[in-house]
């Protein structure tokens, strides 16, 4: 009967207990698709690290982060045979990086020239999508150069246009040879679009004076699953190399996925202390409306721990009918926006693609992230009820008869 | 004489006693037998309701003792009174005091469920007491469509459910008129021949006092008068 009287009384006034039903649903809601937002921004990020930027793998000269020299380079062959043999692999692309200077008569700039294979390149990471003007390499032309959309704007290049690139070669000496830009690219990171040139690796490797080596191999794995076994094998095959992950080549994404728990729970946090100020509110004006009822149970002999139980029972059912409406409505806006994504480029502009994030954000709520959600909204509720199960028990029931 | 249900000892109730201190009560002896049929009269002030809150546990005397069936209530900590209460002490407000979210049925029955009754005495208990009071036909009723005399009735009801050792009554005839209130007595009375149900009302309303047995007048806390205990 404990549980009949407290339902009951839940809708003594239905208008003040469907709006704090309504704002549960909306907490919850509001938590559900912030960390799912959250989370979609994280596995955007992850897909563009890896799809368009530095693959699951990656290998170089040990020394090779120290400035990203090509003194720093390898034999291709012998990385060509490792990989063939390397258990995951999707597709690998071998290249030559140099640090340079892109010069034409509007200025000069300073960027990573980039040696590769176009071949590899777009079974690697589909870079001919990137290509906004112009093509993706002619292989009917030489000494072609491919420059991003934000370098090429700061530097007023197009299409047709010949820059100059000065780099050292492996002895150190500067080299500079003239190209033409075949195409301009935009990737979702704008940043390094406007650091990152792409030449022919032959091209290079002539220049640089290094045929047949490299600096840098990207390797696409089938699956993040497999990360773990071929670096495992590839370590082994080449232990005068550095073979590492994604997480380790890109730390500030690695980064952005181990926080995402701690700022999603953070947010999730603020949202339910919000919450329970409103079920504090509701449930003292529930208590102290039934001043005198809460007094004549007292009198007539409930204990107080059955009063206390009352209240709190109060609360967790106006939680319990929130919670599900809540998540309802979050899961329901999940499954649509999951396959549909949001278009952020109307509000943000390019803005996304400044901190290396696509346009198109597509939620995901895992699963253990709605068990949390859920957890810190129950036992917020219990802790929200705690105080005006507290003010109703330390009612005298003589003074609350007597109102 | 027999062994007093009730045995008030010296009792005395000041409220404020740090900043004003008000006696209520005032080194009152009382004792009350199984079966009495009491009134407590007096003016507004007089100390009736204080007394009653004292004999029923809901507030503690300054000094004195309070002894039911051998229990002195004065020394029973807050949690062990409201057992006390629930197991010993009917109680029937000037105001109702029903549950209004529940039926007159489940009003009843709500004090049997504190108790632990199971389910099939509850059933048989809450009829037999709302058929007892006129309100067999009333059960599924929620107390805001009943009237006054109906919804007492039923606290009535209510206070008779647990089986007390007496029922403490607070003004019950106050809010209700004439045909009501004469009504409601003869229940009381019936109970009180009937069961041998111990009662004592604190009132102003001649009609209760008429049909008191024993009337106790209280002016300015004390005993004033006393007609003694006369037995069903």
């Amino acid at each position: 009967m404990l549980f009949s009287i407290a339902w009951r009384n839940l809708w003594r006034h239905r208008t003040r207990s469907l709006a704090i039903i309504a704002s549960v649903a909306l907490g919850v809601w509001a938590g559900a698709f912030i960390v799912s937002l959250y989370y979609g921004m994280g596995n955007e990020r992850v897909r563009i690290a890896i799809e368009e930027e530095v693959s699951h793998l990656q290998i170089h000269h040990p020394k090779f982060r120290e400035d990203f020299e090509a003194v720093w380079n390898f034999k291709l062959d012998r990385l060509n045979d490792a990989l063939q043999r390397t258990p995951g692999v999707k597709a690998w692309s071998l290249r030559t990086t140099a640090q340079g200077m892109l010069a034409n008569a509007a200025g000069s700039n300073g960027v990573q020239i980039n040696g590769v294979n176009p071949a590899a390149e777009i079974t690697t990471r589909n870079f001919d999508h990137f290509i906004i003007a112009g093509v993706f390499f002619d292989p009917e032309k030489k000494n072609q150069v491919l420059v991003g959309k934000k370098l090429a704007n700061k530097m007023k290049l197009a299409p047709g246009a010949k820059i100059v690139l000065t780099f050292l070669d492996a002895e150190q000496n500067i080299q500079s040879g003239a190209f033409r830009i075949c195409g301009i690219y935009e990737t979702s990171n704008a940043p390094l679009d406007e650091r990152n040139v792409y030449v022919g690796q032959t091209e290079l490797n002539e220049l640089l004076g290094m045929q047949g080596c490299g600096t840098e191999a990207a390797i696409l794995m089938h699956g993040e699953n497999e990360i773990a076994g071929a670096l495992a094998f590839l370590q082994k095959e080449l232990p005068d190399l550095e073979v590492e992950s994604w997480r380790t080549i890109s730390p500030e994404t690695d980064l952005i996925m181990s926080s995402l728990d701690i700022s999603s729970f953070i947010i999730i946090v603020i949202i339910v202390l919000a919450l329970a100020f409103g079920i504090i509110n509701t449930m003292l004006m529930a208590v102290l409306e039934r001043t005198r009822e809460i007094g004549m149970l007292m009198s007539i002999g409930m204990t107080k721990i059955r009063l206390f139980g009352m209240v709190v029972l109060e609360t967790v059912l106006l939680t319990m009918i929130g919670c599900p409406i809540g998540f309802g409505f979050a899961w329901t806006l999940n499954e649509w926006l999951s396959k549909s994504g949001i278009d952020l480029s109307v509000i943000a502009g390019n803005l996304m693609k400044d901190f290396g994030y696509g346009a198109i954000i597509y939620p995901d709520l895992p699963g253990f992230k709605v068990s949390q959600i859920v957890l810190t909204v129950f036992v917020t509720a219990l802790l929200a009820s705690v105080f005006p199960a507290w003010k109703a028990l330390s009612l005298n029931p003589v003074e609350a008869i007597k109102r | 004489m027999d062994t007093p249900v009730i045995d008030i000892h010296n009792v005395s109730k000041i409220y404020n006693p740090d900043t004003i201190p008000v006696p209520a009560v005032n080194n009152v002896h009382l004792h009350f037998e199984r079966g009495e049929f009491t009134a407590l009269v007096g003016p507004s002030g007089s100390g009736k309701t204080t007394l009653l809150n004292i004999i029923g546990g809901l507030d503690a005397p300054s000094e004195g003792q309070v002894i039911i069936n051998g229990t002195d209530i004065t020394r029973l900590s807050a949690n062990q009174l409201i057992r006390f209460r629930l197991h010993n002490i009917g109680f029937v407000f000037q105001s109702y005091n029903l549950i209004p979210v529940l039926t007159a049925r489940e009003n009843v029955e709500f004090i049997l469920l504190l108790q632990g009754v199971p389910k099939a005495r509850r059933d048989k208990r809450v009829h037999d007491l709302m058929a007892s009071v006129g309100l067999g036909d009333k059960m599924d009723v929620r107390p805001a469509q009943l009237s006054g005399g109906q919804q007492q009735r039923v606290a009535v009801s209510r206070a008779l459910a647990s089986k007390p050792q007496f029922i403490l009554a607070d003004e019950p005839t106050a809010n209700l008129d004439s045909k009501a209130a004469t009504n409601l007595l003869d229940i009381m009375a019936k109970l009180n021949q009937e069961e041998e149900m111990t009662f004592i009302f604190s009132t102003h309303d001649a009609r209760v006092i008429e049909r008191a047995r024993r009337v106790i007048t209280l002016e300015d806390g004390r005993v004033a008068s006393d007609t003694g205990a006369v037995k069903v």
